[in-house]
């Protein structure tokens, strides 16, 4: 007993000495990066983080973040969610009362965003989710915001590309029936085709289940069907099995695709089989200009690859908080206030000028912005085709 | 009538991945009575193996370090692969099985579980988030006939998965160690009393399901090469279902039942709406095993389970 | 609760006999006190010892952050948790016993009443420091109820079933569904039929709700595999799990693969706690009863318990359906604390999750699950700093624990009430 209590003592009069030093009391600006860094969707945890690294990087050279002509430093609080609606759960509350964060950007899956966006506006913290396109995510939800178009704009802009640029009349789909976006961008797809051709010119609507390898029933359906397009709202991996599929079951004819394919990944797994197809996206890499093709080139000295369009969404997302927080004009150091006074300048972001495009956020926090349409060149690059915009 | 050829193809060669995973299973299933739950990332990793030797081989070609023919790059590949693989199987074997032996199964089935999110997760930690695309070790070539296309893929895929499941067979049926491994699962307590190796046997039954994985990995990759860390666990978890249905420790039920399992997936989503088809598919095997408790070629054994 | 009781007798040290006396009473007060010290003496401490915050996990999450703040972390949990513990638990064992004694010797029911009290008000204190600690709270408590469950099939019946996310998702959709309808307005259902006033009291009507249509579930499962003995329910439950997974996937009624969300916020502290008492409570009486005794029986050989009379197919049958229940009592309690269900959570992940939780903890043991699923669910919170190499740990853990324990960490154990209330050492 008696050797325990002199450790104690020993241990009590370290820790008075060390930790102040190490932990000086300052006002530090907090932002919170909800990522699937594991579970189904590595990659895109991946871009999240590098992109929030380059960000913090640029602010750390600048010494610190300059609100109303002070700077202050910035700490990035990274969480991992598991790609799983709990985690994300559990892993804003914690940002939020814990790490006592300013702002969250991220979740970036639909199914992770729509419950962890419930948490941040219940605790009155404002969040933007770069990447998920599910409305419910920020419906009435004032402090939840997102960085990207929603699935009901992209859907006409991909039917109105595809009837003015090939004049064909019956279009075939294939999705993730067991995943939210692929699911709903089909179906707001189908409507509007629909809208153009009539009911029933939609004449194969095929799914399978996430994971799925093996697509040659639903494909098979589709050629049968005599579709003159293909549009495929799927994400990197699965487009480079579909594709390569349909054209061995015989499929010569164009495949289109959306945001989804946005991946430097697309190409680097469909091969050749990719090249000359379509898709809309939020950024064009090949021929980028300005800041875009600045961003893009940073990332890929950096990182090795083309960045995805989750990562320019997330640059971009934390450019807006940035921004949003330089507007506010001052850290009071009351976290509420602070929140508060972000979540309105946010609202109130005119022509925001990022590098997926100028945004204007709606009263539901929804992003108004253009759609590029993507051709894959024959070097596989992705070439700016056309912009539409609402 | 060309649409269900085209179909019954497809199906044959999604079936074959089932059945070469589903063998694996079974023959641990049949002579251990454990269910080996790391089997489908015993698959996953045989995949990358097999992308690691196939890249590597590859790269040799191109720097003009040697001249193969590529068919030859996929032979050696697979040969290779399954041979490394099968002692990735008898790691898993020594770490997680032997030591449970006695344990009630359930808890060396769990050890099996978290060694695949090992893998895994190691993938993960080694290699990065990225996905890896598969070497084209054979251009693809689609013949049309009659309206029916088929590729020389698919071709290869099922007569090589084909090959190794009748040369399981005939190893099971012809060889010593063979008949060792169906007087195991005959009866595992007396047979290893009969001077019958048990922990030989155990480690040959893991390292022959884990090569028949690595095998299946590799033309998985063949036909659809995209890999990623956790391809291996919807894959093992329903060539875990085809395992069984096909009937405890039956090489020949568990190849019949991972057809079938593909069978039921492709043909399920054409005739139905394909949304229904995990839904329509996992109701008829239900039914089957309604009226066939035992799978199709599994007798009723009456030996005390344990646990 | 840290009053397991220990064996004083045996050589594990002078320590755990100098603490053996102290009865779960005492404990509690000590626990008591140590949260109270939290509660009004924290957030000094925190700024006398330089920390950025009252460390929420018992100082995991900043320790593996950061390894500067390691001492005044260590201080931290000293002073405000091991001291208050140790000096009123041990200290006061006298006293505690006394009272322990007494409170026994009036009623054992009212001993529990306020154990449970205690409990509760531990557990109170302690999670209303911070919401992220209220939040692993109430989803620790699920998990016991879910791995309870569980449980009854695996380590009481000893059979291996994979339908719980299954029943997990069928109680959630249960209760979601009814909660929306009657009390929400919501963009699926419209507006709420009845008035929302009425919603918390008509609350448990919904989870019992989900829980039957869980049990209805499980029916479908129990009819065709307990024909024979064998490891076809294994498959048989895991084909249910993808039936249902896939049916909620294509019933664009409750929302398909987006999920339900904006379920009213019901389930607060008191509601969770309340539910896991009661279903530890009755699934205790449950496997001390007969059927529970009579299982076990078929559990060791179905042959002999069918020739002591046993109906074992009846057997079984009732007790999968009753654990079924729980799951989907569960599953209603999950859906309204997360307030968004979709049919993704409800997959082999959660199926590993689950089944690592009851092997974990220990098979045929209360005990064990209620172990098993706090340890893991404290764990991986506690290691989520650490991203990546969580999923190595646990799982290594996992291994091991199964490599020299089995059947698991408590297996086998019967959960004495009696036995925990009651004042230790000799009087």
């Amino acid at each position: 007993m008696k050797k325990s209590s002199i450790i104690v003592v020993t241990l009590l009069a370290v820790a008075l000495i060390v930790s102040p030093s190490v932990w000086a009391k300052q006002k530090l600006i907090k932002i919170g990066i909800n990522a699937p860094l594991t579970g189904d969707i590595p990659k895109v945890g991946e871009g999240t983080k590098y992109a929030a690294q380059m960000w913090l990087e640029d602010i750390k050279a600048a010494g610190g973040l300059e609100v109303g002509g002070k700077k202050y430093p910035v700490e990035l609080v990274i969480e991992d969610n598991e790609s799983k609606a709990e985690s994300a759960v559990k892993a804003n509350t914690k940002m939020i009362t814990e790490d006592e964060v300013l702002a969250i950007v991220g979740p970036q899956a639909s199914k992770q965003a729509v419950p962890a966006g419930d948490v941040a506006n219940n605790y009155k913290t404002p969040m933007i989710s770069p990447w998920s396109t599910n409305p419910d995510t920020t419906k009435n939800r004032p402090y939840v915001f997102r960085g990207c178009f929603l699935d009901p704009f992209q859907g006409p802009v991909l039917a109105n590309f595809i009837t003015k640029e090939f004049g064909f009349s019956k279009a075939a789909v294939l999705y993730d029936v067991a995943s939210d976006y692929p699911k709903g961008l089909a179906e707001f797809f189908k409507q509007a085709w629909e809208k153009i051709h009539g009911p029933g010119s939609v004449v194969a609507f095929e799914s399978f289940t996430t994971k799925d390898a093996d697509f040659s029933s639903q494909l098979t359906k589709i050629i049968r069907s005599g579709a003159q397009v293909l549009f495929v709202p799927q994400y990197y991996n699965e487009v480079a099995l579909i594709v390569q599929q349909a054209h061995e079951l015989g499929w010569n004819k164009p495949i289109v695709g959306s945001d989804s394919w946005g991946s430097a990944e697309t190409v680097k797994l469909c091969g050749k089989d990719c090249y000359g197809l379509f898709f809309s996206t939020h950024y064009a890499a090949a021929g980028a200009t300005g800041a875009t093709k600045a961003f893009i080139d940073r990332y890929k000295k950096k990182y090795g690859y083309v960045p995805d369009d989750v990562a320019a969404l997330t640059w971009d997302s934390l450019r807006i908080v940035q921004q949003a927080i330089q507007s506010c004009g001052k850290i009071t150091g009351n976290i509420e206030k602070d929140r508060l006074c972000v979540r309105d300048a946010l609202a109130k972001i005119k022509e925001f000028d990022g590098i997926t495009g100028k945004m204007t956020f709606t009263e539901d926090g929804d992003p108004i912005k253009c759609a590029v349409i993507v051709k894959i060149s024959d070097k596989g690059e992705y070439e700016f085709y056309k912009s539409v915009c609402p | 009538m060309g649409f269900f050829l085209q179909n019954l193809i497809n199906a044959l060669q999604w079936g074959s991945f089932y059945a070469l995973i589903a063998l694996g299973y079974s023959m641990v299933y049949g002579v251990l009575m454990l269910f080996n739950f790391a089997h489908g990332d015993i698959f996953m990793v045989g995949a990358y193996i097999g992308f690691g030797i196939a890249s590597g081989l590859l790269a040799l070609t191109a720097l003009g370090g040697i001249v193969l023919p590529s068919w030859l790059i996929l032979v050696l590949t697979i040969i290779i692969s399954m041979f490394l693989t099968s002692f990735v199987g008898m790691i898993v074997e020594r770490v997680g099985y032997r030591p449970l032996r006695d344990a009630p199964r359930a808890s060396a089935a769990i050890t099996g579980l978290m060694i695949g999110i090992i893998l895994e997760t190691g993938n993960l930690a080694l290699l990065g988030a990225r996905r890896v695309r598969f070497p084209t070790l054979i251009q693809s070539t689609t013949y049309d006939i009659g309206g029916v296309f088929v590729t020389n893929k698919k071709i290869m895929i099922v007569v090589v998965s084909i090959a190794l499941m009748f040369a399981l067979h005939q190893f099971v049926r012809k060889s010593k160690w063979g008949m060792a491994m169906r007087a195991m699962a005959f009866d595992y307590v007396v047979v290893p009393l009969l001077g019958v190796p048990i922990n030989t046997i155990a480690r040959l039954t893991f390292a022959i399901g884990s090569a028949l994985a690595a095998a299946a990995g590799i033309l998985f990759g063949v036909a659809y090469p995209v890999l990623d860390p956790y391809m291996g666990i919807v894959f093992g978890w329903k060539a875990f279902v085809a395992a069984i249905l096909g009937g405890r420790g039956s090489i020949l039920g568990a190849t019949l039942a991972g057809f079938l399992l593909g069978f039921i997936e492709i043909f399920v989503a054409m005739i139905f709406p394909s949304t229904l088809r995990d839904f329509i598919a996992y109701s008829i095997i239900l039914l089957i095993l309604t009226f066939r408790p035992h799978g199709f070629f599994g007798e009723p054994y009456s030996a005390r389970l344990r646990l | 609760m840290a009053g397991s009781p220990l064996e004083t007798t045996s050589s594990k040290g002078k320590l755990l006999a100098f603490f053996a006396q102290v009865p779960l009473l005492g404990w509690l007060f000590g626990a008591l006190t140590a949260v109270l010290a939290e509660q009004f003496l924290g957030s000094q401490l925190v700024d006398l010892l330089g920390l950025p915050k009252i460390p929420v996990l018992f100082g995991c999450m900043i320790v593996l952050k950061k390894p500067l703040l390691v001492p005044g972390t260590l201080a931290y949990v000293l002073c405000i948790y091991l001291l208050p513990l140790a000096i009123v638990a041990r200290m006061a064992a006298p006293w505690w016993n006394k009272i322990a004694g007494y409170l026994y010797r009036l009623s054992p029911s009212v001993a529990v009443i306020v154990h449970l009290v205690l409990m509760y008000a531990i557990l109170h204190i302690w999670s209303g420091i911070s919401a992220y600690r209220l939040l692993t709270v109430k989803l620790t408590m699920i998990a016991v109820m879910v791995t309870l469950s569980l449980n009854v099939i695996n380590g009481y019946m000893g059979e291996f079933s994979c339908s719980h996310p299954g029943f997990l998702a069928l109680g959630a959709y249960t209760a979601s569904v009814f909660t929306l309808l009657f009390f929400a307005n919501d963009k699926i259902f419209g507006t709420a039929l009845l008035p929302a006033s009425l919603g918390p009291f008509l609350f448990p009507l919904a989870l019992i709700l989900g829980g039957l249509v869980a049990a209805l579930g499980a029916l479908a499962i129990a009819v065709p595999s307990f024909r024979t003995r064998g490891d076809y329910l294994a498959i048989i439950s895991l084909a249910f799990m993808f039936i249902v997974k896939s049916m909620i996937e294509n019933l664009e009624i409750v929302g398909g693969p987006r999920g339900l969300s904006s379920q009213p916020n019901y389930v607060n502290l008191p509601t969770v706690f309340i539910w896991t008492v009661l279903c530890v409570w009755i699934i205790n009486n449950f496997v001390r009863s007969t059927v529970g005794k009579a299982l076990n029986a078929v559990r060791d050989d179905e042959m002999a318990a069918d020739a002591m009379t046993v109906n074992t197919r009846r057997t079984k049958v009732v007790a999968f359906l009753f654990a079924a229940f729980w799951a989907g009592i569960a599953g209603g309690l999950f859906a309204h604390v997360l307030r968004y269900v979709n049919p993704s959570t409800f997959g082999i992940q959660k199926l590993a999750e689950v089944l690592a939780m009851v092997y974990f903890g220990g098979l045929n043991s209360v005990y064990g699950s209620v172990v098993g699923a706090v340890s893991l669910s404290m764990l991986s919170e506690a290691l989520r700093p650490l991203e990546l190499f969580k999923w190595i740990i646990i799982p290594l853990l996992l291994i091991l624990v199964m490599i020299f324990r089995p059947t698991g960490l408590i297996a086998f154990t019967e959960f004495d009430v009696k036995g925990l209330i009651r004042p230790k050492g000799k009087e």
